[in-house]
């Protein structure tokens, strides 16, 4: 398994840190989606394919965009989701 | 080029007094205390005197700045840009500062004196080295905005709503996302994603700050040249934040999008500065004496 997490401003004050199936960084986020529906507008788009706007940590490593398709995220990992405006 | 006021410099105690953070959490508003504690605790800081634009950079005078260069922002450069649409963020074609909501969507006429937006960390430095300035630090933006005594807001601690754009300025009090959301989609239905700025000094000067700086609370969010970082590296806060430390630049006022609580003279914001903008996103300049 591998951990995602989110921020509080999308979680409104509850769980910030899930666990999830590992894979590329795609299929995560992907899976994620569809098993919690309510970030499922904050992930992907219409078509269900991850959008690009939001930043995306590996472990603390930066995932540029057009690396996510293929990037494994490997079991014990740890993927953080940062929108490009943080805080508030 | 854009009115400055001088500011005296002087020391304060940067940050919110614990009985800020203790207020948050008893308020009526969404957010977990730990989301607050980046602005913990206070610390010296001892600022030199500066000048400091009275008000936003405009869209007339960074209309100047792009026919003087033929400047194109990250946002034209990249052919789109981040608006709010009816359910959350979007990248849209064609948004840019000369057209805020996209490509189908008005542009700017009429919105000359409104603070220009969809404007990233570059394309502030761009302007602000043309126009012979450069960013605030954020310890200069924040002294700017309350003086060497602590306020909640630029004006004293009072909320007023009628004194700053926010959401609330334009919906009337709000207190969750949902009221926001419902507020948002009667703007939308209306006159599409255009952001709700107004032009800048429009509060001014009951909602101006100890200096005599407008639209420090609300109208649009301002980048600062500070890197993010948190002020006691301890403090536990959330973790998306602690994870833009060291990356991200302090962004500094927050934006007619937001409640009350995020117009505060101490609440901070983390902007990506790697081409990265929206339709509520402006800025200031500041100028060494």
């Amino acid at each position: 398994m591998i951990t995602i997490v989110l921020s509080s401003a999308w979680t409104q004050g509850g769980q910030t840190r899930f666990e999830a199936r590992e894979g590329t960084l795609r299929e995560v986020l992907r899976d994620f989606a569809a098993s919690r529906p309510a970030y499922r507008h904050r992930l992907l788009d219409g078509e269900g394919e991850p959008l690009g706007y939001f930043n995306v940590y590996l472990d603390e490593e930066f995932v540029p965009r057009g690396e996510r398709a293929t990037t494994p995220v490997r079991p014990g990992a740890t993927v953080t989701i940062v929108p490009p405006l943080a805080g508030g | 080029m854009g009115e400055m006021v001088y500011v005296p410099g002087g020391e304060f105690q940067k940050g919110s007094p614990p009985w800020v953070l203790e207020w948050l959490e008893r308020e009526s508003q969404p957010f977990p205390g730990e989301w607050f504690r980046d602005e913990v605790p206070q610390r010296p800081e001892t600022v030199p005197p500066y000048w400091m634009d009275k008000y936003p950079v405009t869209v007339a005078e960074f209309a100047e700045f792009a026919r003087d260069t033929g400047y194109r922002t990250s946002a034209e450069r990249a052919g789109r840009g981040m608006v709010y649409g009816s359910r959350y963020w979007e990248e849209r074609a064609g948004a840019c500062w000369r057209r805020p909501a996209g490509g189908d969507a008005p542009g700017t006429a009429g919105y000359e004196d409104h603070p220009v937006v969809h404007i990233s960390f570059e394309d502030a430095n761009r302007y602000a080295e043309w126009a012979g300035k450069r960013l605030p630090t954020e310890s200069e933006w924040e002294f700017a905005a309350r003086g060497p005594g602590f306020r909640i807001w630029p004006w004293g601690d009072v909320w007023k709503q009628d004194d700053a754009n926010t959401a609330e300025y334009h919906a009337g009090a709000l207190h969750t996302p949902e009221q926001w959301r419902r507020w948002w989609e009667a703007v939308c239905s209306v006159s599409g994603p255009m952001p709700q700025t107004t032009p800048v000094g429009a509060f001014g000067p009951a909602g101006d700050s100890v200096f005599g700086c407008s639209d420090m609370a609300g109208n649009v969010y301002e980048w600062n040249s500070t890197v993010a970082h948190l002020y006691d590296e301890a403090s536990e806060c959330d973790a998306t934040l602690r994870a833009v430390m060291g990356r991200y630049r302090v962004i500094r006022g927050g934006s007619w999008m937001n409640f009350r609580y995020q117009v505060r003279c101490c609440e901070r914001m983390y902007g990506d500065p790697d081409g990265w903008s929206n339709f509520a996103t402006g800025f200031r300049c500041a100028r060494d004496t």
